[in-house]
């Protein structure tokens, strides 16, 4: 199973130009509304004609302008989660579920549809219309249509983004168990990098109609190839500094605010004395110290005072204020350990930025 | 003293056979123009749907006279239709129905087309990929999710059709029992002065008018 495809297309004031490389791993494209994520899946699924480019499914090219070849919607198997589910309202589930298995005999469409209503945990609601079903379990009938009719590509846009909190985190715990009962080329559209985070493999970076990077979820969220994606995925703590010098496996990079700083010399390759990088690290890498521990030696040890805490359920985000300068570090610490070490608003704290998590871009 | 002379009831006869097979022509030929109205964007689309609906604003007289020299035998069409086919329209009770039908299909057009407006392009994209033809597309979603807005234009056009006059008058004139339609036959009653036969004929078109444009709305909530 693989998709690769290459993309383009101009809009009034909006281009599009991508091209991936995907096997049968669940990647997500991430990106801000207006990145063009959606566009890139109608594209694929045919509703929307590239200008040019051409997208192949296992080696076949469903759509090349070149070859000129345009596979209509219906002949391409690729099936598609819209993000407002486009269930048929005059039709119960089953009806739904059964509306691409057209022309097999019914004993067959039977068999099927209660298998994958099995899988889908939606037995018993075979007469129900989609307005007498909860979300989560409209969300459920939407990916069993498409299953069911054994797509050779799936594409879910903002899959969950229209539910409450609970049902969305047991659906992505369906949605992966499926994929790996379904081990089929999958593409997932969102905005939200929790989501991100739980569902990919590998992550494609949109911003503004182009890729700005393409890798593990390992690779972009722990050591993110650009400013630009650093930022959209949310991480705060982003500097910008110069290499000092350089200490055994250490680069020494020097900050305004921060002073100097000590990451890997691995974090960023063709580190040089003198040369401008910007580096960061993520909030839940940052390191809250305890108030009796001894406080030399302790790397990039940063001090100042919380002036906001935000409860977030199983983990607090926290802002520090550095004490002599106007630098904010954002931190996010499991709930217990807030309870434990007593922090609250306004406390002075100590946070270490642990060399080993730092990433460094030139 | 009441007059009491016969009321001859073929005019209302002759006004619902023309409206029936009128209306079944304004659905038939109304529903694959709101169809390309409302899903297709082409070149001309605006000035295709300024034609449709010129029976909504010329006069009927207008309306009349173009279809008297279209259809009659001063023209090609007319000329074909008659020593070809052997089919007159011209002061003929089928020309009354062509009458009908272009100054009712306009009133079918409106609502059908919102209607099919309404149905959302995802699910009908859904349909496709799901991997069904752009006819079944057509008869299992489409159709049945802008029902309402096609019955309701189907009884507007019917309605209006049964109360044609002006274009009627002119291509299918007033010949009692042949192309007389009730409202030629209020127009004849009054201008003879049988202000009896008028009374009853006006109560009947009013009561039946109303009635209809209730139960489109009652059936569409007033939507259409």
């Amino acid at each position: 199973m693989s998709l690769s495809f290459k993309l383009e297309k101009s809009f009034y004031n909006f281009n599009i130009d991508v091209s991936l490389d995907l096997g049968k791993e669940m990647t997500v494209l991430f990106g801000p509304s207006g990145a063009g994520k959606s566009t890139i899946l109608n594209m694929l699924a045919g509703i929307v004609k590239p200008d040019s480019g051409f997208v192949k499914i296992n080696g076949k090219d469903i759509y090349n302008s070149e070859k000129n070849i345009n596979v209509s919607m219906r002949k391409r198997r690729v099936g598609y989660v819209f993000q407002d589910l486009a269930l048929f309202p005059h039709m119960s589930v089953f009806q739904n579920i059964a509306y691409g298995l057209d022309g097999m005999d019914s004993g067959k469409v039977e068999e099927k549809v209660k298998e994958i209503l099995v899988l889908m945990r939606l037995v018993g609601l075979e007469e129900r219309y989609p307005a007498e079903i909860s979300g989560g379990q409209k969300q459920r009938v939407a990916l069993a249509r498409t299953l069911v009719t054994e797509p050779r590509l799936l594409l879910l846009d903002e899959p969950f983004t229209a539910l409450d909190y609970p049902v969305r985190e047991k659906l992505r715990t369906d949605l992966v168990r499926i994929h790996k009962r379904y081990p089929i080329t999958t593409v997932v559209v969102t905005h939200d990098q929790e989501e991100a985070y739980i569902l990919s493999e590998k992550i494609a970076v949109l911003n503004d109609g182009m890729v700005e990077q393409f890798g593990t979820k390992g690779d972009i969220f722990y050591s993110p190839g650009t400013r630009k994606v650093a930022k959209l995925l949310g991480i705060m703590n982003i500097f910008d500094g110069v290499v000092h010098g350089f200490e055994g496996e250490d680069v020494l990079i020097r900050h305004v605010k921060l002073g100097i700083i000590k990451a890997r010399k691995s974090a960023g390759a063709g580190l040089k004395e003198g040369k401008h990088v910007t580096f960061g690290i993520r909030p839940e890498e940052v390191m809250v110290l305890r108030e009796d521990r001894n406080q030399r030696n302790i790397e990039n040890a940063v001090d100042g005072a919380l002036i906001d805490v935000v409860d977030r359920g199983t983990q607090n985000t926290l802002y520090l204020k550095m004490r002599d300068g106007n630098l904010i570090i954002k931190v996010d610490i499991p709930n217990f350990a807030y309870r434990k070490m007593g922090l609250r608003k306004s406390k002075e704290v100590m946070v270490s930025l642990k060399k080993e998590c730092i990433w460094v871009i030139d | 003293m009441i007059n009491m002379h016969a009321f001859n009831p073929a005019p209302i006869y002759l006004t619902f056979k023309i409206s029936i097979v009128a209306t079944l022509f304004s659905v038939f030929i109304g529903f694959w123009i709101a169809l390309l109205l409302a899903k297709k964007v082409f070149p001309g689309r605006h000035l295709l749907d300024a034609i449709i609906m010129q029976p909504l604003t010329m006069p009927p007289t207008v309306l009349g006279y173009y279809l008297l020299v279209l259809l009659g035998r001063g023209s090609f069409v007319g000329r074909f239709l008659e020593d070809e086919l052997g089919i007159s329209l011209v002061f003929t009770w089928k020309g009354a129905v062509i009458a009908a039908v272009i100054a009712s299909m306009p009133l079918f057009i409106k609502p059908a087309r919102a209607a099919l407006e309404g149905v959302d392009r995802n699910l009908e994209n859904a349909a496709r990929l799901l991997g069904r033809s752009e006819f079944k597309v057509l008869s299992t979603i489409t159709v049945p999710l802008s029902w309402k807005g096609l019955v309701a234009g189907a009884v507007l056009a019917f309605a209006r059709a049964t109360g044609e006059f002006g274009a009627t008058l002119m291509v299918a004139g007033n010949i009692p029992l042949k192309t007389q339609t009730l409202s030629i036959a209020i127009y004849d009653a009054v201008q003879s002065g049988d202000m009896y036969l008028a009374n009853i004929l006006v109560l009947i078109i009013t009561v039946f008018s109303i009635f209809t444009v209730y139960i489109v709305n009652r059936y569409t909530d007033g939507k259409f």
